[in-house]
């Protein structure tokens, strides 16, 4: 029994730590308008039990499906009744259990290193501020490391069952980004190159049958809206279309090749220093010992990870939750050149250093500083202003119950959000020929001619809905 | 006489049933619905204030005036700013760029300048933050002779249209930053502490400053 409790506690213990960080406080940060955009996607479904696949501006169905029991549990029956903390559970769980996932695939490498990489990986500023974001990423990444850890068991044991778990896990991936095929083509690849010796199965052709028809049906199942929508079963294929003028093109977010790079080395924004050169200092050790001892291995997640980099890199679009999937790979080369020192008391020395210089730039990114400008991961970031929206509406409606609130801006993500559950709120990106209302919002662009076609008297104060981007608010002037 | 009743229940009738056509009732608007779109584009707007044809009007103050606040001593309600130092609120240093401002924590904050001696203030220049075009929130300056701002305050600029702050209503109007600062007319109101309030800002819930001029003169 006692040896069973120190076989386990270890990483019981990382588990529970990244839960704790992946759930704490989940609403500290305001709502991002990708977040607020796909949180009143999945209102809808909620609402209506409808979601239909939108190959133009959306990622894949899992996050929305994901979401549902969740807000069962939590007696969330509406759009209204949502919360922050309600719809960042499905990225919280999805970031703990790849902490867990990455431990069984890096046992590999002895299980005083699987324990060190996945608390590097529970610990990661990059990803604990992606499991607190209603964005598909961190699914995405548990949806891969699953289908590597069933795809290492099965090869290792000739148990159909794996192959089964790897499709379906592949199949998830598939529905939850177009991008899954980069990571499971990398993977792939580092895996051919790696191989020491040939799988264990008999019946290579039915476990491959298997694994593709689970992948199949299981992306079919969700893309298709559980036998509701088929027209999603060819919309996921028409995706590549757009996604792939938007990823070649930058649409905005285009950034140098080594942006990535830098979300792993040192820089100073505004006086915060953002710092992970410990952490990448014992990768870029782990690297070495790949490469120079014979560690199958080690030299598989090498590959895996440049890959995946250069991928990253070369592409034009770039946005800084693409980086939690170069996190785990890092996280297995730092815990493998820890391993590699042959006193361990002086490995876990250097390991608690590397967490707690981890630590320190965690907690400065999720909990002090979570929608800073200077925030390498607060991306675009809405401004905490926006909170202050649903208290002005609220105000406005009391005054004026049957009044209009307009939201006149080019921009205006998140805000459907904050006013989801009102009724009488609208959205123009130019001023209709009536502006008046109980409450109105207007962009800087916007104002001069909201102003100008207003007819009754206004009061006027300044709301911000992300950094740089300022919006007049006019309230109704009371006598 | 029957007749007469009928014709008056008819009449009173047809008349509510004007009335009740005519009552109020809620405007139906159909609004547009949110769109959903990709992920927001970085964007950078450095001003967003209309630039004004010319230079600032000039603010007339008594001959003599001088600034007072130069390297002046800076006391805060957060004391221990994460970013700065207080004294580079009096340093003569507005250039806004890194290193040269101080940044105090959310929530309403205070900054508070010892011009050493009784002053009458004339006027008073504030450099928050302008490398970015942000508004700060409840901004409210008042001059006092007491360190404690208890008895005997000025207050000279109060934006704080809601009384958030619980300093009292102000109508002044908010403003965006920009490299030329505000400009208050303090009317010379006599005082040795000046107080600055602010409450965050349209980018974060932090509170700035680069630069505070008093310009006045001291009292004899």
């Amino acid at each position: 029994m006692l040896a069973k409790v120190h076989r386990w506690l270890p990483i019981a213990l990382v588990a529970a730590t990244a839960l704790w960080l992946r759930t704490h406080d989940l609403a500290v940060r305001s709502m991002h308008a990708d977040e607020a955009n796909q949180a009143v996607k999945l209102g809808a479904l909620l609402e209506h039990g409808v979601y239909e696949f939108d190959p133009v501006d959306h990622h894949g169905p899992t996050l929305y499906y994901a979401s549902l029991p969740i807000a069962w549990l939590r007696g969330e029956q509406s759009l209204a009744a949502l919360s922050e903390s309600t719809v960042r559970l499905v990225p919280a769980l999805s970031g703990t259990l790849s902490v867990l996932l990455l431990f069984f695939f890096a046992a590999a490498s002895g299980r005083w290193a699987a324990v060190a990489a996945a608390a590097f990986l529970a610990i990661a500023p990059a990803s604990v501020y992606y499991s607190r974001y209603f964005v598909q990423e961190t699914s995405l990444l548990a949806f891969f490391l699953a289908t590597v850890v069933c795809t290492q068991r099965w090869w290792r044991s000739g148990n159909w069952r794996w192959a089964l778990g790897a499709g379906i896990g592949a199949g998830l991936m598939q529905a939850t980004k177009a991008s899954a095929p980069l990571f499971l083509s990398a993977a792939l690849i580092a895996l051919w190159v790696v191989r020491t010796n040939s799988f264990k199965t008999t019946r290579p052709k039915r476990d491959l049958a298997v694994f593709l028809g689970a992948f199949f049906l299981s992306a079919a199942l969700f893309y298709s809206s559980f036998g509701t929508h088929f027209t999603g079963l060819s919309d996921a294929f028409s995706t590549y279309s757009p996604a792939s003028g938007r990823v070649t093109e930058g649409s905005g977010h285009e950034k140098p090749w080594f942006y990535f790079l830098s979300l792993f080395g040192w820089q100073r924004s505004g006086g915060l220093l953002w710092q992970q050169l410990l952490f990448s200092g014992f990768a870029l050790v782990g690297a070495l010992v790949a490469l120079r001892h014979s560690q199958p291995f080690l030299r598989g997640t090498l590959i895996y990870t440049i890959l995946v980099g250069i991928a990253l890199s070369v592409t034009p679009y770039k946005t800084p939750w693409h980086v939690i999937h170069l996190v785990p790979g890092l996280a297995v080369l730092a815990a493998g050149a820890l391993a590699a020192i042959p006193f361990r008391s002086v490995a876990i020395v250097l390991a608690a250093f590397v967490i707690l210089s981890q630590w320190r730039q965690t907690n400065l990114a999720v909990f002090l500083r979570p929608a800073d400008v200077r925030n390498p991961y607060a991306y675009v970031h809405s401004s905490p202003d926006v909170r202050k929206v649903r208290g002005l509406a609220e105000s406005a409606l009391a005054k004026s119950p049957q009044g209009a609130i307009r939201v006149i801006s080019e921009e205006y993500w998140p805000l459907p959000w904050y006013f989801r559950g009102l009724d009488q709120v609208g959205y123009w990106s130019l001023p209709p020929d009536d502006c008046d209302g109980a409450l109105i919002i207007a962009s800087a662009a916007n104002t001069d001619a909201v102003r100008s076609r207003l007819r009754g008297r206004y009061r006027e104060s300044f709301l911000g809905l992300r950094p740089g981007f300022i919006c007049t608010v006019f309230t109704v002037e009371t006598p | 006489m029957i007749l007469k009743k009928l014709s008056l229940v008819l009449a009173v009738s047809v008349l509510t049933a004007g009335a009740q056509a005519q009552a109020p009732v809620p405007l139906q608007l159909e609004l547009p619905k949110p769109l959903f779109a990709g992920t927001p584009r970085p964007i950078s707007l450095p001003n967003l204030e209309a630039p004004r044809a010319g230079k600032r009007p000039d603010l007339m103050v008594p001959a003599g005036t001088v600034n007072l606040s130069k390297g002046k001593t800076v006391t805060s309600s957060d004391s221990l700013p994460v970013i700065g130092e207080l004294s580079y609120i009096t340093d003569g240093d507005k250039s806004g760029t890194d290193g040269t401002y101080v940044e105090l924590g959310p929530t309403p904050q205070w900054v508070q300048i010892d011009l050493g001696a009784k002053a009458k203030v004339a006027a008073i220049a504030i450099w928050h933050f302008h490398s970015q075009a942000r508004v700060y929130h409840d901004v409210v300056v008042q001059v006092s002779d007491d360190k404690d701002f208890k008895t005997g305050v000025t207050t000279i600029y109060n934006n704080d249209d809601d009384n958030s702050s619980k300093l009292g209503k102000g109508k002044d109007l908010a403003y965006i930053e920009n490299f030329e600062g505000r400009l208050l007319d303090a009317k010379g109101a006599v005082g040795r502490y000046v107080r600055l309030y602010s409450n965050g800002n349209t980018s974060d819930e932090l509170n700035h400053y680069c630069e505070v001029e008093v310009h006045g003169a001291l009292v004899k």
